[in-house]
């Protein structure tokens, strides 16, 4: 049946000549895991396109609705959190795999005559991989993201004389706003994809027709393997591999929610990808009129090293023991990197002292980003000072108005509501704005004569009226106080709540991160999967379980079969 | 690996490439159900929703009795990640002076908003000519059920109603 299908096929479209030509190639020495790199990647890249494209169903490029729309998928969206969890860990690890496979021909001197030009193809894929990451970052348009995006733009502008323009035709204009956000994206999710679809062609075209390299030894040169099965098993199991291994961190280790993009909140330090850090350490040593050798020439003087490589190395020798200058140069480049990486990542940043903002500063609102164009959903940001009227009639949507402990509060919740905010970051902010009041860690005991009930309500564990176990509900029952502020019942209360959002005391990304700091501390999670499809844990598990049966399975006709060709043998 | 291989075993040559291609085989499709049956519910689409709030309509006594009349109201909505406000249009019935039908603008053939024919004193749909009395049974064409009734209450003399919309095309009113 099968045969009769390829038959007809063949007869019309050249199905099995295309088959042979991707598949019969002998490799010299025979099929090696060391091998496998190359397909890992292709593995990785797969992932990455599939996972990209399923995230466009649900991603928008706007500043206002970018990092909403992720948090939607993560949470509301059945394997939201797989499907992001892959691709933002396989970003990693794309940068770990194209480094090794590099690092790999290097040591087995591959980059030599007559493969010049796969090597430079390579060097061009790993710009391309280095460009994918640095674009894919601020498309969150959270804080990571945002500062991301903010100072590798500006590190454009120190190129001499281009630098002012380049930095303009990457930002669409001065500012990091919705422009740059859509040149980002248009970069990552259509050109970059099509220059590396043309740089992979050139690249595996090249492989194909000088095949791999093989061994240095001339004895383990006689002997040959073949690409399919022998090689192609080899690869399945490693891309199986780092499937599995991309789904256990997906599952138990996401993403971190680092809270909506905020330029307001100072005390945010920005660091780059982990993968940029060398060049981050790199900037700190070029100040003033050398800026641009830390901005500019470093990484391009690293890039005509790699490209130049196999044009000045032309010693034939492969054997890495018999290239020790060579070897020596690359052991002390890649120490130098790794070292300037590890000092960037100990860094504390440019600020040894936390900034801080002082508090009861105003913050202009239209200064924010993706703020300016839109209204606060419901209830006005029109009040400043707390008030306890009665919120807006009319028109608008009844509110079911929340009353906790005499306190009641005042219209509607604002858009911190909706936002997941980042608990680590609100803890920060709750420490500045809140314990004074509430106590440290929300638990109260802070007296408040003139009110009826005599203390400040504490926050830890929360009044029963406000909480709720489904996070969005029990942040909007809060985001009302902490918008609107409150006065408590009572003949004349000494402390009442600020109107933190409507005095434009806080943004309303830091009262989002404020909510899931509180939300925290009364054992909700903000960012909870509402509809995970498979819970992460259990998927994996299961995933686990059915992959170690069939390895084991696979292992048991493995060893069968050798036991026989052995006894077959003698 | 393959120390010891020589010409004579090529059957052993034959099942060592057959397992090879067994195992390629089986870890391509588990490899393809791992991901495709998540990716493809991925597709299937969010839950989650919030339920629906009661929304203030009119005072009842500003309606006649007995005569359908279109209301609009704004309402909280949720449309993925876009939370905000909806201006919300829906039909309502006064039978007397604390109680009143609603009834969803939507068609329930497939989903297309009708108009009220004061000179037939009818509900007509534009899309596929059904016809629905005020009460919303279904007179003539495609409809497969009654217009849908919101869910309403009466409070001191004011009409509240929970926006809702409801699967069209089903004999059954099922809420989506």
């Amino acid at each position: 049946m099968l045969n009769a299908i390829k038959e007809w096929a063949d007869e019309r479209w050249p199905l099995s000549s295309m088959a042979h030509l991707a598949l019969s190639e002998e490799i010299v020495g025979g099929a090696r895991f060391a091998y496998t790199l190359g397909s890992a990647i292709l593995v990785a890249f797969t992932i990455q396109a599939v996972t990209g494209l399923v995230q466009l169903l649900f991603y928008v490029p706007t500043t206002d609705h970018a990092y909403n729309s992720i948090s939607f998928m993560r949470t509301r969206v059945a394997f939201g959190w797989l499907v992001h969890g892959l691709h933002y860990w396989g970003a990693q690890l794309m940068i770990v795999l194209v480094v090794l496979h590099i690092v790999r021909v290097f040591l087995w001197g591959a980059y030599k005559k007559p493969r010049e030009l796969t090597w430079c193809a390579g060097v061009a894929l790993l710009l391309a991989t280095m460009g994918f990451s640095f674009s894919g970052s601020p498309l969150h348009w959270d804080q990571r993201g945002f500062w991301i995006g903010e100072v590798s733009t500006s590190i454009a502008g120190t190129v001499p004389l281009l630098g002012d323009l380049m930095k303009q035709l990457i930002r669409g204009g001065e500012e990091m706003g919705q422009l740059a956000l859509s040149r980002l994206f248009v970069l990552h999710v259509a050109v970059l994809p099509a220059t590396l679809a043309a740089l992979f062609g050139i690249h595996i075209i090249a492989v194909r027709r000088f095949g791999a390299a093989g061994p240095w030894d001339a004895r383990e040169r006689d002997r040959k393997g073949f690409f399919w099965p022998d090689q192609v098993f080899r690869d399945a199991v490693i891309g199986t591999l780092i499937l599995v291994i991309l789904v256990a961190l997906a599952a138990f280790a996401p993403p971190a929610y680092t809270g909506m993009a905020d330029p307001l909140d100072l005390s945010y330090i920005p660091k780059p990808e982990w993968n940029f850090l060398f060049l981050y350490e790199s900037l700190k040593y070029f100040e003033g009129p050398l800026e641009p050798i830390g901005t500019v020439g470093v990484p391009t003087v690293l890039v005509a090293i790699l490209l130049s490589l196999p044009f000045l190395d032309r010693n034939p020798e492969r054997n890495p023991l018999r290239r020790p200058f060579i070897m020596a140069g690359a052991l002390a480049l890649g120490g130098l990197i790794v070292a300037m990486s590890i000092r960037g990542y100990m860094s504390p940043g440019f600020a040894e002292a936390p900034r801080t903002v002082p508090r009861g500063a105003s913050v202009e609102r239209s200064t924010q980003p993706g703020a300016s164009a839109e209204l606060p959903p419901w209830g006005g940001a029109e009040a400043s000072e707390p008030s306890t009227g009665p919120p807006p009639e009319s028109s608008r949507p009844s509110a079911a108005s929340v009353t906790s402990r005499g306190i009641a509060a005042a219209g509607f919740p604002g858009k911190s509501a909706f936002v997941i905010g980042s608990a680590e970051r609100g803890g920060g902010a709750f420490e500045k704005n809140c314990s004074s009041c509430h106590g440290p860690l929300g638990r109260g005991g802070v007296p408040n004569p003139g009110a009826e009930e005599g203390q400040i309500p504490a926050l830890n564990p929360i009044d029963l009226a406000l909480f709720h176990k489904e996070p969005r509900v029990f942040a909007e029952n809060i985001d009302r106080y902490i918008q609107h502020g409150a006065i408590p019942s009572g003949p004349s209360p000494a402390i009442r709540m600020p109107a933190f959002g409507d005095s434009n005391t806080l943004s309303f990304q830091e009262i989002a991160n404020v909510e899931a700091y509180i939300l925290r501390l009364n054992g909700v999670d903000r960012a909870e999967l509402l509809n995970p499809g498979v819970k992460p844990g259990s998927f994996f598990l299961v995933l686990a379980c059915v992959y170690g049966i069939v390895a084991l399975a696979l292992g048991g006709a493995w060893s069968r079969r050798m036991k026989k060709e052995r006894e077959g043998g003698q | 690996m393959d120390e010891g291989f020589h010409a004579h075993d090529s059957r052993a040559e034959t099942t060592r490439r057959g397992f090879f291609k067994a195992a390629i085989g089986i870890l391509a499709l588990m490899n393809g159900i791992a991901l495709g049956i998540p990716f493809v519910s991925t597709l299937l689409g969010a839950a989650g929703r919030r339920t629906a709030e009661w929304s203030r309509l009119s005072e009842l006594d500003s309606l006649t009795t007995g005569r359908p009349v279109e209301i609009k109201f704004v309402a909280r909505s949720e449309d993925a990640y876009h939370h905000g406000e909806a201006l919300r249009t829906v039909w309502v019935t006064r039978h007397s002076a604390d109680s009143a039908t609603v009834l969803s603008p939507v068609c329930t053939h497939l989903g297309c908003h009708y108009l009220w024919s004061s000179e037939r004193e009818r509900f007509e749909c534009p899309c596929h000519a059904s016809v629905f009395a005020p009460d919303g049974t279904v007179l003539y064409g495609p409809a497969p059920r009654p217009l849908d009734r919101l869910p309403s209450k009466v409070e001191d003399g004011i009409l509240f109603v929970k926006w809702q919309r409801f699967k069209t095309g089903t004999r059954e009113k099922i809420a989506v």
